[in-house]
């Protein structure tokens, strides 16, 4: 038999209710037995999993051959716009000044006006409201790329932190939580909102997180977002502006926000 | 470059890792780096499509349909390839190496019996574990990229993870014990 609640306590477990639903649901666990096991095999499954399967990155060889297709995409569609260009071109000339030329030639103003707008809106609109995260996202994408991740390999805090003195303005937080399942993997020197910032770098499961640190500016911290499918958790601590970057879930990324909150 | 290209490759291509973890799930071995190439062309093509931040969700959506649309034209010709040779590669692992050759072994050993726990549950329900705890996407995203409802995920959620434990008790205490 299986208890009514089981799939509520599994949705709990996936941080997908809210704080009222957590509260009943833990009421319920307390005095469910069975729900009380549940949750313990929900957690010896995900630690399995994260902790043992194998992960494939992708391999070079498909990397290469993905962008070569893409290259060939590319001069095709180029090819296409400069055949429909002439195409137009000579249509143009054999309607002449005829009376559609007109008519066409206004909608088509609008169309211009109208693809404008577009094009503001979706790429003007996001950069003014955060330039500062765009470039956390692109400095996280730029660190996954081969031989970029890592400046100093380390899984040692006592290695990690001293290298930091000589190659950024900041020191921060370093620390191993490999036994909650963030594994410290080492340190890199980047360049974040005009200065040398420290970056701590963690893996989880699959996953890599990026810790940008830098010196706070006075401004308030920015609040947390996600761009192009990664999340960005802002925190500050004494003087020091932290941003983890990752494409794992909310909750395992706060997961290490928190950690590293008690820690300091 | 040109613009298209250029956010292409900054939003779209960071998650082929993911595309091809996933990819590796859904596939008969060998099969999995047509899909995921497959995949990433449609994706240029309709990238203009694309609104909203979750490029990641996209882009295993249509890694999804490209091997449902692969699957679906060799069970027409009913084809069955046979293995190639290097199709077995263990290929490279992701996960800094470890000093310690010992427990390498052993969990090199897990890590097999666990594979292979995993590749023989039915397919939604192996695709659904795998989005939830090595993706780490949430039910609506999982909901979006496998193309059900919310509480369809949350059942085959609950009977993939139901059923690996208990292949797992019965590989390692060679014992079947009732399915909870």
């Amino acid at each position: 038999m299986q208890c009514a609640e089981s799939l509520r306590v599994q949705a709990y477990f996936d941080r997908e209710v809210d704080a009222v639903s957590a509260a009943e649901i833990e009421r319920h666990v307390e005095h469910c037995s069975e729900c009380r096991e549940l949750l313990l095999d929900l957690e010896k499954v995900r630690s399995a999993l994260r902790g043992g399967i194998s992960f494939d990155a992708a391999p070079a060889a498909l990397r290469t051959r993905i962008l070569q297709t893409l290259d060939q995409e590319g001069a095709t569609a180029e090819a296409a716009n400069t055949v429909t260009r002439l195409k137009a071109h000579a249509q143009r000339r054999t309607k002449g000044a005829g009376g559609r030329g007109f008519w066409s030639g206004a909608w088509s103003g609008i169309g211009v006006a109208a693809v404008a707008a577009a094009a503001a809106f979706f790429f003007v609109v996001p950069s003014l409201v955060s330039p500062l995260s765009n470039e956390l996202v692109s400095a996280h994408v730029r660190s996954l790329m081969p031989a970029h991740l890592i400046d100093v390999v380390s899984t040692d805090k006592h290695t990690v932190k001293p290298w930091f003195a000589g190659h950024a303005d900041v020191s921060p937080a370093v620390a191993d939580f490999e036994a909650q399942g963030y594994r410290l993997i080492g340190g890199r020197a980047d360049y974040i909102d005009h200065q040398r910032s420290a970056v701590v770098v963690y893996q989880h499961g699959a996953h890599v997180i990026n810790v940008f640190t830098w010196a706070a500016s006075g401004a308030r911290s920015p609040a947390n977002t996600t761009r192009s499918g990664y999340h960005l958790a802002f925190w500050q601590q004494g003087d020091i502006q932290y941003c983890a970057v990752s494409d794992t879930g909310w909750d395992e990324l706060l997961g290490l926000v928190r950690l590293l909150r008690e820690q300091a | 470059m040109d613009d298209k290209r250029a956010r292409f490759e900054g939003q779209v291509l960071p998650h082929l890792d993911a595309a091809y973890r996933f990819a590796r799930w859904l596939c008969r071995p060998g099969e999995a780096d047509d899909v995921v190439q497959d995949a990433v062309l449609r994706a240029f093509k309709g990238f203009d499509g694309l609104r909203g931040s979750d490029a990641k969700a996209w882009l295993l959506t249509i890694v999804r349909n490209c091997h449902l649309t692969a699957a679906m034209q060799q069970q027409r010709r009913a084809f069955v390839p046979l293995p190639e040779e290097g199709d077995a590669d263990d290929g490279h692992v992701m996960i800094a190496n470890d000093a310690n050759p010992e427990s390498e072994t052993i969990l090199s050993d897990q890590k097999q019996v666990l594979d292979r726990l995993v590749a023989s549950l039915p397919e939604e329900h192996r695709t659904v574990l795998m989005l939830r705890e090595i993706e780490e996407m949430d039910y609506a995203q999982i909901a979006a990229v496998t193309n059900v409802p919310i509480g369809t995920v949350m059942s085959r959620l609950a009977r993939s993870r139901a059923a690996l434990k208990a292949k797992w008790l019965q590989e390692v205490e060679g014992a079947p014990r009732a399915v909870r």
